[in-house]
């Protein structure tokens, strides 16, 4: 159990390092790439359900420290992206690239547009990045999304936390 | 079948249902909660808690972040060392060659030396030095940061370089242990016996202060021409002979009573121009 959690902790720390790194290399080019987003995803495909909300709601954390309008809309978002891949896991094959592209590619239009509506109704301030930046990012994400399953499919193996464990 | 013993499916799946649905239910209630509240007071009370938590990460993702970008510098520092190092590479083979055949020359040259009994010419052995100081209203003088401690004697030839090319300087006239005085070659004081490479015909240096240097008792049927390089003569006493002085600008229009030649010359190293010189210490060898 210490040896999975370290290893989810671990998770996290790279989660955070790679969104920052892709966060600051792609901003100057305007594009609004989420990796943490692409982590939350692959948690909840391969984490059993309470350790995958766990996650996503600490992975929006995470995002919602840095904000200053509004508190907890990325923990909201992270946790609503995580039913939806929850009801979906058992119908589609995640194992499969494709399945792996297309979840995260629509889950990136979806938080960002839920996102935005959070914030523009409780803060009343918009938070939307624009189409092409969303859409850079959503292309980007999807890209990316491979890997991500890969890598923490691997490190989390067949463990007790994981959903075939 | 007694009624009691048909099971409700909605109760057989009714505790998995909850416990599915527990979770997403309270983080999402959770989540509200705090877009809800204030961000002042509870709210800033988790960020300052979460802080703690997530400083460090971003310490690290910031740090991580910062050594990629190095890395990706130090990278292209050492692609750069690389083909600087193959530059380099080309240029010592090439220095190689010319090493090469400068042994060849000098060993050619030792051999035509033999053959035509010529005194051999040895390498000038001395010391580079400093100007240290300059008179302000005497430029033909200058101190040097060298003295008879490194073996500087009076009446040491002094050269130097400009342009890549060596030139005479001047003489050393005073010595202190740490220190030297050199009389440079457009002093009025400064006399030396020089040659004409094209003709042959020899010749006295003298400086003469702000004017152009000249060069006296030219055979007067000598031809001279503009360009011509002047170099020190083999009977000088103070001078090894072929180094370079300067080069013929130009012929004095005397009276037809003149029994020589003089010529100015445009001296190779410029006054102003000294920043190191080389002072030729051992002058038995030199000549």
């Amino acid at each position: 159990m210490i040896v999975n959690t370290l290893k989810l902790i671990c998770l996290f720390v790279l989660a955070t390092v790679c969104h920052w790194a892709f966060a600051s290399f792609f901003a100057p080019a305007g594009i609004s790439v989420n990796m943490m987003l692409v982590f939350v995803t692959a948690f909840c495909v391969y984490l059993k359900p309470p350790f995958a909300y766990t996650g996503a709601f600490i992975c929006g954390l995470f995002l919602d420290f840095f904000g200053t309008k509004l508190f907890g809309n990325n923990a909201f978002t992270f946790t609503v992206c995580a039913c939806l891949i929850d009801s979906m896991v058992d119908r589609f094959d995640f194992e499969a690239l494709f399945p792996q592209v297309v979840a995260v590619f629509c889950l990136t239009w979806l938080a960002s547009l839920l996102n935005a509506w959070l914030v523009f109704l409780f803060a009343s301030a918009s938070n939307w990045p624009g189409f092409f930046s969303l859409l850079g990012g959503a292309f980007i994400d999807g890209l990316c999304a491979p890997l991500v399953f890969w890598t923490v499919g691997h490190l989390l193996g067949r463990s007790s936390l994981c959903r075939q464990g | 079948m007694s009624f009691s013993s048909v099971k409700n499916p909605l109760h057989k799946h009714a505790p998995g249902v909850y416990r599915r649905l527990g979770w997403p239910v309270f983080f999402l209630l959770l989540s509200f909660l705090l877009m809800i509240l204030p961000l002042e007071g509870f709210v800033a009370s988790v960020k300052a808690v979460l802080a703690y938590v997530f400083i460090p990460q971003v310490r690290v993702s910031h740090q991580a972040v910062a050594y990629g970008q190095d890395v990706s510098h130090t990278v292209q520092e050492l692609l750069r060392a690389h083909a600087e190092n193959e530059q380099l590479k080309q240029e010592k083979e090439r220095t190689q060659l010319l090493a090469a055949q400068a042994k060849n020359i000098l060993a050619e040259n030792e051999r035509l030396t033999q053959l035509l009994q010529l005194a051999p010419t040895h390498p000038w052995k001395g010391v580079w030095a400093q100007v240290a100081y300059r008179e302000p209203a005497r430029w033909n003088t200058v101190v040097i940061d060298k003295g008879s401690e490194d073996g500087i004697q009076e009446r040491s030839a002094v050269i130097a370089l400009e342009n890549g090319q060596e030139g005479l300087a001047g003489v050393v006239i005073e010595t202190t242990d740490k220190t030297a005085k050199v009389l440079l070659v457009r002093d009025e004081d400064f006399s030396a016996a020089v040659h004409l490479e094209r003709t042959g015909e020899e010749g006295l240096l003298m400086g003469d202060g702000p004017r152009a240097v000249q060069v006296k008792y030219i055979p007067l049927l000598a031809e001279v021409e503009k360009g011509d390089k002047v170099y020190t003569s083999a009977s000088s006493s103070i001078f090894p002979a072929g180094i370079l002085v300067g080069e013929v600008s130009g012929k004095r229009e005397g009276d037809g009573f003149q029994t020589s030649l003089t010529v100015y010359v445009t001296p190779q190293i410029r006054s102003s121009a000294i920043q190191e010189m080389f002072v030729i210490l051992d002058k038995e060898i030199s000549r």
